[in-house]
């Protein structure tokens, strides 16, 4: 085959592949509990489980194929009408896709099967033994098909089938046989021809190569498409016709021309096979002098309606597929990395032109500008992914522990086509099973109390996702109970997190089930409730410079709003300057900015704003930097989690987008700062980290009555 | 190992069979002559535009941008505890690649001039005593003696240790 480097990237594309496939079968399966016939469904996952199957016989993974056959048997016979999905048959093949998950992340973490485990060979046998068992009456229901087809037949119509399979279809798991058989299950084959023209001298044949073709009558009521959808999985490299036998004969010609068979050979199998007589044939042909014209008109026209049905339905997913490229992350990475360099060096070239004042130069370097900004928006975009995929995993979960729970609960998917940063993707996806596994548990009421507050017996868990202004907002919300205030604030006093007493706003009380071992449930079950949660999710959430709030109406339902930005590669900031350096404030934080007025000049550390009290950082100070003040001085009013707080600086240099590179091991832990910048000049800025910054302050607030005495003396 | 690279081959140990040589590269701090195993110098570049970054421990010089990267400066000789290398024109950053805990990290650290790249037999290099010793006992690899005066060769790992530095901004 190929060097085992080789193989070795083919398998990582097979469990990427098997990954992305075992994904949909899970959607798949979710979808049928809803509508159990729906055969894009049905058909959806046997392909999965067929594919699974095929590509893992290239490897050599014998149990994962072994595995796979059978369910792919079970599929089969749901797929022929045998079977009737029902919930035990669904809830039975999410074990079997989840037993299929762990066979392929083994296969992950240790690029081969040999990890396996005695408990996951039992695991795999008993749920073979239970598909068995939708498998063992196989023949009865066999026998009774055949037999009750007979009166079906009577509107039957009869069809020529044409089948020349590709060499490869053995390989990938195809087995002739099976087609026929699968033929059978919606009409009756009334003969067979096998075309052996295509085999080679038995020293130059491939065992492994499938070189027959085949010719058949076929009676059947059912439709051009369904007889055509059989061949779906084998279409690829195939000649398959499927044609009505009727007088007309051009159907039948055209076969033959597009064949390049023997055209005696061929005619022959058509009697052979009922599909004409000779007297037809011979009568047709006797008349059909420009047989060969209309051959070649008709041939385009059967091409033609091949590709319609390619296009339908069950096509459907791989041409869209076609047009996607799988990229190594790692590549993007460093394609968005360079792309940050080229706006640091445009900025940089635009600096220089607007110095040297020379009028072409600063054009071009404008045009320059703005084509670097188009291609940085390009390249963003190539890290964003629709949120859908991550909210589609819920299904799964609401699924399962509402069973687990025994709540009826509904998950309703809102916004699945708004585009974030993948990173953040990944990063979301713990902390929102956290929100949805709360709102399950504490909010969604049980059935009975949901019934005397005249609320629908199913509850409802909303997720949401749409963009605002530069940030993407995703909303966890339920139709429960609500948060219950007076028990947060009893539990908050207990904890010691609030002083008794202490006047605090709705918003206020809500925001301390952030609080670190804060839980008001008064059960602890083994979802949640042990208090830790909350305070990861935020911390989770902080951390992709993020931030969450809450709603909540008692005994109408609560929502959590996470507010994300939408990639963390680049920043839209605010530039200000204090003493010689210059400092990077996240934009969305800035509310407005103020000119310090000489009366407010001082060491005050409060200023009137508009009648309000605003409290002010004096950065020169809290950074200890040297030199004296500026003549005049601006306020920077930031706005955080409801604090609002007055920075001031030197200088407001005003709005700037920048990249954000890493603050690295050394300054990880330091306070007050999120990351470097680079700016036009060469020079480095520092982005300043302002919700760190105003807890510092917060908390030294709390020690003492203002700011430390070093930072205000 | 190249004998042209060595700038005094007729002072130079004598190379022993069974001896290892490594080349290191000596500069001057604070009056001081250390040496450092040249593997780890990344390159040497002219004292510039450095960015400081507050709220830092003194030897925490800043961050300079090395054609588009972030890179940590540290003061040397504020390091060892004598006070901020003043700026002259021979004033230099001598960027290092460490790798500590699996992890590499670019920084620079700054001294006042760089002097030269020497050969030193590693049997050369003897310990420090216990006393006397005007740095930290933990940042000095050995003593070494050329042309008849004695170098410190510095421990960068110890030195410059990414989580020890990082600690102290608690």
């Amino acid at each position: 085959m190929s060097s085992p480097m080789n193989l070795d990237d083919v398998l990582q594309t097979f469990i990427a592949e098997s990954q992305e496939l075992l994904l949909l079968m899970e959607d798949a399966l979710l979808q049928i509990e809803q509508a159990p016939d729906d055969t894009d469904t049905i058909n959806a996952l046997f392909r999965v489980a067929h594919t699974i199957k095929g590509s893992a016989g290239l490897f050599g993974l014998t149990p994962i194929v072994a595995f796979t056959h059978v369910a792919e048997s079970v599929l089969d016979r749901v797929r022929g009408n045998e079977l009737r999905v029902d919930e035990s048959l669904s809830a039975l093949f999410l074990e079997v896709r989840d037993h299929l998950c762990t066979l392929i992340e083994l296969l992950a973490s240790h690029g081969d099967l040999h990890g396996m485990t005695a408990e996951h060979e039992q695991q795999g046998a008993a749920l073979v033994e239970r598909l068995n068992r939708y498998l063992d009456n196989r023949h009865e229901p066999q026998t009774s098909l055949v037999q009750i087809e007979p009166p079906q037949l009577a509107c039957a119509t009869r069809w020529h089938l044409s089948l020349r399979l590709c060499p490869d279809a053995l390989r990938n798991g195809m087995d002739p046989l099976s087609l026929l058989r699968y033929l059978n299950s919606f009409g009756k084959i009334s003969a067979v021809v096998c075309i052996t023209e295509g085999l080679p001298d038995i020293a130059a044949m491939d065992p492994e190569t499938c070189y027959l073709g085949f010719e058949l009558g076929f009676v059947s009521d059912a439709g051009q498409a369904t007889i055509e959808g059989a061949f779906d999985f084998v279409r690829e490299g195939s000649q398959i016709c499927v044609l009505p036998c009727d007088v007309d004969l051009t159907g039948l010609r055209a076969l033959i021309g597009r064949l390049e068979a023997e055209p005696d050979a061929m005619v022959e199998a058509f009697i052979a096979c009922g599909s004409v007589t000779r007297e037809q044939w011979l009568a047709g042909s006797s008349s059909g002098a420009p047989t060969t014209v209309a051959a070649a008109s008709v041939v385009p026209d059967l091409a033609a309606r091949d590709d319609v049905t390619k296009n339908r339905g069950a096509k459907e997913p791989r041409s869209a597929e076609g047009n996607l490229i799988r990229v190594d992350a790692g590549k993007l990475d460093q394609l968005i990395n360079l792309v940050g360099e080229l706006i640091i060096a445009g900025a940089g070239a635009n600096l220089g032109a607007i110095q040297s004042g020379i009028g072409e130069l600063i054009e071009a370097t404008s045009s320059l500008s703005r084509l670097v900004e188009e291609v940085r928006d390009c390249a963003l975009t190539l890290r964003m992914v629709q949120i859908g995929g991550t909210f589609n995993r819920f299904q799964r979960v609401v699924r399962d522990v509402s069973k687990e729970l025994g709540k009826d609960i509904a998950l309703q998917v809102l916004g699945a086509e708004t585009e974030l940063d993948k990173t953040v993707v990944e990063r979301i996806g713990d902390p929102l099973t956290h929100l949805v596994r709360n709102a399950m548990d504490h909010g969604i009421e049980a059935a009975q109390l949901r019934r005397e507050r005249g609320k629908p017996e199913q509850g409802t868990v909303r997720l949401n996702a749409y963009h605002e202004a530069n940030s993407i907002v995703i909303e966890v919300s339920d139709d429960g109970g609500g948060l219950n205030k007076q028990r947060i604030l009893a539990k908050a006093i207990e904890r010691g997190l609030v002083a008794e007493g202490q006047p605090l706003a709705d918003g206020e009380i809500l925001n301390l089930i952030f609080e670190p071992g804060f839980s008001t449930a008064d059960q602890v079950s083994n979802l949640s409730g042990r208090g830790v949660g909350m305070d990861v999710v935020k911390r989770n959430i902080v951390a992709l410079r993020g931030s969450v709030s809450l709603e909540s109406e008692e005994g109408v339902g609560t929502t959590v709003r996470i507010r994300l930005p939408l990639t963390l590669a680049i920043i839209d900031g605010f530039l200000i300057g204090v003493g010689n350096a210059s400092y990077v404030v996240p934009l969305d934080l800035v509310e407005e900015c103020i000119e310090l007025s000489s009366d407010d000049y001082g060491n005050q550390e409060f200023l009137d704003l508009r009648g309000a009290v605003l409290p002010v950082l004096r950065l020169r100070e809290m950074f200890a930097i040297d030199g004296a003040n500026p003549g005049r001085e601006n306020v920077v009013v930031v706005h955080y989690a409801g604090m609002r707080v007055g920075l001031v600086v030197d200088q407001l240099l005003g709005e700037f987008q920048t990249v954000i590179k890493p603050l690295g091991k050394i300054f990880g832990t330091a306070h007050g700062l999120g990351g470097f910048t680079i700016l036009g000049s060469g020079a480095v800025a520092l982005i300043l980290d302002i919700p760190k910054l105003l807890g510092q302050v917060a908390s030294q607030q709390k020690h003492g009555t203002t700011l430390s005495p070093e930072l205000t003396q | 190992m190249d004998a042209a690279v060595l700038s005094h081959p007729q002072q130079a140990p004598q190379r022993a069979c069974d001896g290892q040589f490594l080349q290191f590269l000596t500069f001057v701090s604070a009056r001081e002559v250390y040496a450092i195993d040249t593997l780890c110098v990344r390159e040497i570049i002219e004292y510039g535009q450095v960015t400081s970054v507050p709220m830092m421990p003194d030897f925490i010089r800043g961050v300079i941008n090395l054609r588009g990267s972030v890179v940590p400066v540290i003061d040397l000789q504020a390091r060892f505890g004598k006070g901020a290398t003043l700026q002259s024109n021979r004033t230099c950053v001598v960027i290092l690649e460490l790798i500590q805990e699996d992890e590499s990290h670019v920084l620079g650290i700054v001294v006042d001039s760089v002097s030269e790249v020497i050969e030193i037999e590693l049997a050369d290099i003897k310990a420090a005593p216990a006393i006397g010793n005007r740095i930290r006992e933990d940042f000095i690899r050995g003593m070494v003696k050329i042309r008849g005066a004695f170098l410190t060769v510095l421990q960068l790992d110890q030195v410059l240790c990414v989580r020890e530095i990082a600690s102290q901004l608690h």
